[in-house]
């Protein structure tokens, strides 16, 4: 087993990103009576828990993101903290510009909770991967892809107490393992080193922080020492905490449930170009619509399909490793 | 109802003092939305200079009433209004499309204060205008929950009026986007009587006749249909402008958004501007425009 971070806790559990959201929300919602639910059709989390406590804060817009979005400016404005929850595709792709000239334009406190994520049963519409690369480019916009259960609880209470348009990445299928202790430390902004290591710095966020840790574990078995760093925070970026393992270990590896275009993945790539060049590999979705695909106990069609697996992120250590190895003689 | 003489021949000199601050707008960059502006001319200075609760020393005041231009092309009309109410002062009018200026192409609440709200994607005025009423009576309601109930007096208060208005001028051009019509069904979902939406109603878009272009009639009954209180007016009758908007106060209570359509004329007042149906003007249109409007409107 490789040795981690005193905050790591990791278990071989599902702790599903959904689960923290939930509970986080229903606390801030209790404490704090500004914060309303903007619904469009598609649920919330600890909807039972709305219908029954808060129904007058519950304002349902029906299908119509567009009018949500902006519905949630104007309640903004007026001193509320509306959430929208829908899939990431409804409540921001369908409402980009909204979001961009009613929300982003004035910094209103509009809460964005956007599933999403390569992967699921629902097909090319649902499994959008093109999430983190569309609105990284938005000014104003906070970005956050929590992991597993503790981590989301922590990062939508970090985002309420954050005045300013935040966005939640949520990936609910499949969970999560546990990762995180429950005293893990979370800033907005901050990367979380789950492991330090020598040879290469894999540096990933949500789901496929779960598969990252399953490949410590074979790359230790092939005597690799590999950092891990969590990038919960996707806007801004922790530039400083990119550049220092990239100092350390001078190979990168990035993994992403999600397209590598405009990803975490083009974002370490940037900062690392401007500072300090540094081999890098990215793993994610690369230029490609994702689709249904089933998952068993045995496999994980679009997983295997998109090489996204814990196996995959091993062998681009070692690509990256090599990469590396073969710039340094070429260089002397 | 009926309002003196006098109170409609000042506010139509007020208009006639907004609509020179336009041309030194329009003058200082030899550009602007001549069109639209002239269009509302009447509107706003109806607006400000006398139904809305608006304090000039105080812009930010929680209980004034809100205007949210969904046509923020147009806000060459409403920096008018504001620098002759003493917001802003005259020399900020040429500064109009520069850098940092609170004067911005396109209005904006973070750049001006006095601005409700940054438009220029056109059709998210509404939902916008609807998310603020809706906030006022989210609010009202906890107030009076919160509020303790002694006497049988003060359990049947009556509330007259609401802690403020939302009002919302759209072009007819932006009446195409189909999240207006998301946000009509919403305000009438959510009986939002202190609601009012205006429609400049001018019958010419960028490429042409609105209504050729894809046709809003019978646009009165589309309204209707959706819930919504619907009045005509001529856009330019500082009377009938003034009563329509005392009207919609009056009928506060009736569970009902409020929806005025104002029949204008694109370029109003300024015959090449009108004959052209301009839109965005540069150059040579635009300075035609404004000596002939100076010319017109010079003695106030």
């Amino acid at each position: 087993m490789p040795t981690y971070n005193k905050h790591v806790q990791i278990e071989n559990k599902p702790s599903m990103a959904a689960v923290g959201v939930e509970k986080a929300l229903i606390a801030a919602a209790t404490k704090d009576n500004r914060i309303i639910a903007v619904l469009e059709d598609m649920g919330m989390p600890g909807l039972l828990w709305w219908k029954k406590t808060f129904p007058e804060r519950m304002i349902e817009c029906g299908i119509a993101e567009q009018n949500g979005a902006v519905v949630a400016a104007g309640l903004a404005a007026e001193g509320f903290i509306p959430i929208l929850n829908n899939f990431l595709f409804a409540n921001v792709g369908r409402a980009y510009n909204q979001i961009r000239q009613s929300i982003l334009v004035d910094r209103f406190n509009v809460k964005l909770i956007g599933r999403e994520g390569a992967w699921g049963e629902t097909g090319i519409s649902h499994n959008t991967v093109e999430g983190i690369g569309a609105t990284r480019v938005l000014p104003n916009l906070v970005i956050l892809n929590p992991s597993d259960a503790v981590e989301a609880e922590k990062a939508v209470t970090a985002m309420f107490q954050y005045v300013g348009p935040v966005l939640l990445r949520q990936e609910s299928s499949p969970p999560s393992m546990r990762i995180f202790a429950d005293d893990m430390p979370f800033d907005i902004g901050k990367a979380f080193s789950i492991r330090d290591g020598k040879d290469a710095t894999i540096i990933s966020m949500g789901y496929m922080l779960t598969e990252s840790v399953k490949a410590l574990d074979i790359l230790e078995k092939d005597g690799l020492d590999v950092g891990l760093l969590d990038m919960c925070t996707l806007k801004p970026l922790d530039e400083e905490a990119i550049i220092r393992v990239a100092e350390k270990t001078g190979a990168i590896v990035t993994a992403e449930n999600g397209s590598i275009i405009g990803g975490l993945g083009d974002g370490v790539a940037a900062v690392l170009a401007e500072n300090l060049p540094t081999p890098m590999v990215r793993v994610g979705v690369d230029d490609e619509f994702s689709q249904s695909g089933k998952v068993t106990p045995q496999i994980d069609e679009l997983k295997v399909h998109f090489g996204l697996r814990a196996e995959d992120i091993a062998f681009s250590v070692k690509e990256c490793i090599a990469k590396r190895e073969k710039l340094a003689k070429k260089r002397k | 109802m009926s309002h003196d003489d006098k109170l409609i021949r000042d506010l139509e000199k007020k208009a006639n003092v907004v609509r020179n601050n336009c041309f030194d707008i329009f003058g200082s960059t030899q550009m602007g939305h001549g069109g639209g502006t002239m269009s509302i001319i009447e509107l706003i200075t109806a607006l400000y200079f006398h139904h809305m609760k608006f304090d000039p020393k105080n812009t930010d005041w929680p209980e004034r009433d809100r205007l949210v231009l969904s046509k923020a092309h147009c806000c060459e009309a409403i920096y008018a209004a504001l620098v002759e109410l003493g917001v802003y002062p005259k020399s900020k009018l040429e500064t109009y499309y520069c850098f940092g200026s609170p004067f911005q192409g396109h209005a904006d609440r973070w750049c001006t204060p006095g601005i409700d709200y940054s438009g220029g994607s056109l059709g998210q005025g509404l939902s916008f205008a609807v998310g603020m009423a809706l906030a006022e009576k989210l609010k009202m309601a906890d107030k009076q929950a919160n509020a303790p109930q002694t006497g049988f007096l003060q359990r049947y208060v009556v509330r007259f009026d609401p802690a403020y208005r939302s009002y919302c001028i759209l072009g007819d051009g932006e009446c195409h986007e189909g999240m207006v019509w998301e946000a009509a069904m919403f305000a009438a979902k959510y009986k939002l009587d202190n609601l009012i939406a205006i429609v400049d109603y001018n019958k010419f878009s960028l490429d042409g006749p609105t209504n050729e272009i894809m046709n809003l009639e019978p646009f009165i009954d589309k309204w209707k249909s959706f819930g919504w209180w619907v009045t005509e007016i001529d856009g330019h009758d500082m009377r009938q402008i003034v009563d329509a908007l005392d009207l919609t106060n009056s009928l506060y209570g009736d569970y009902r958004p409020k929806c005025i359509i104002a029949h204008t004329v694109k370029g109003h007042g300024i015959p090449s501007w009108e004959s052209d149906h301009i839109h965005l003007g540069r150059g040579e249109v635009i300075m035609k425009g404004i000596k002939e409007g100076r010319e017109k409107y010079a003695d106030i």
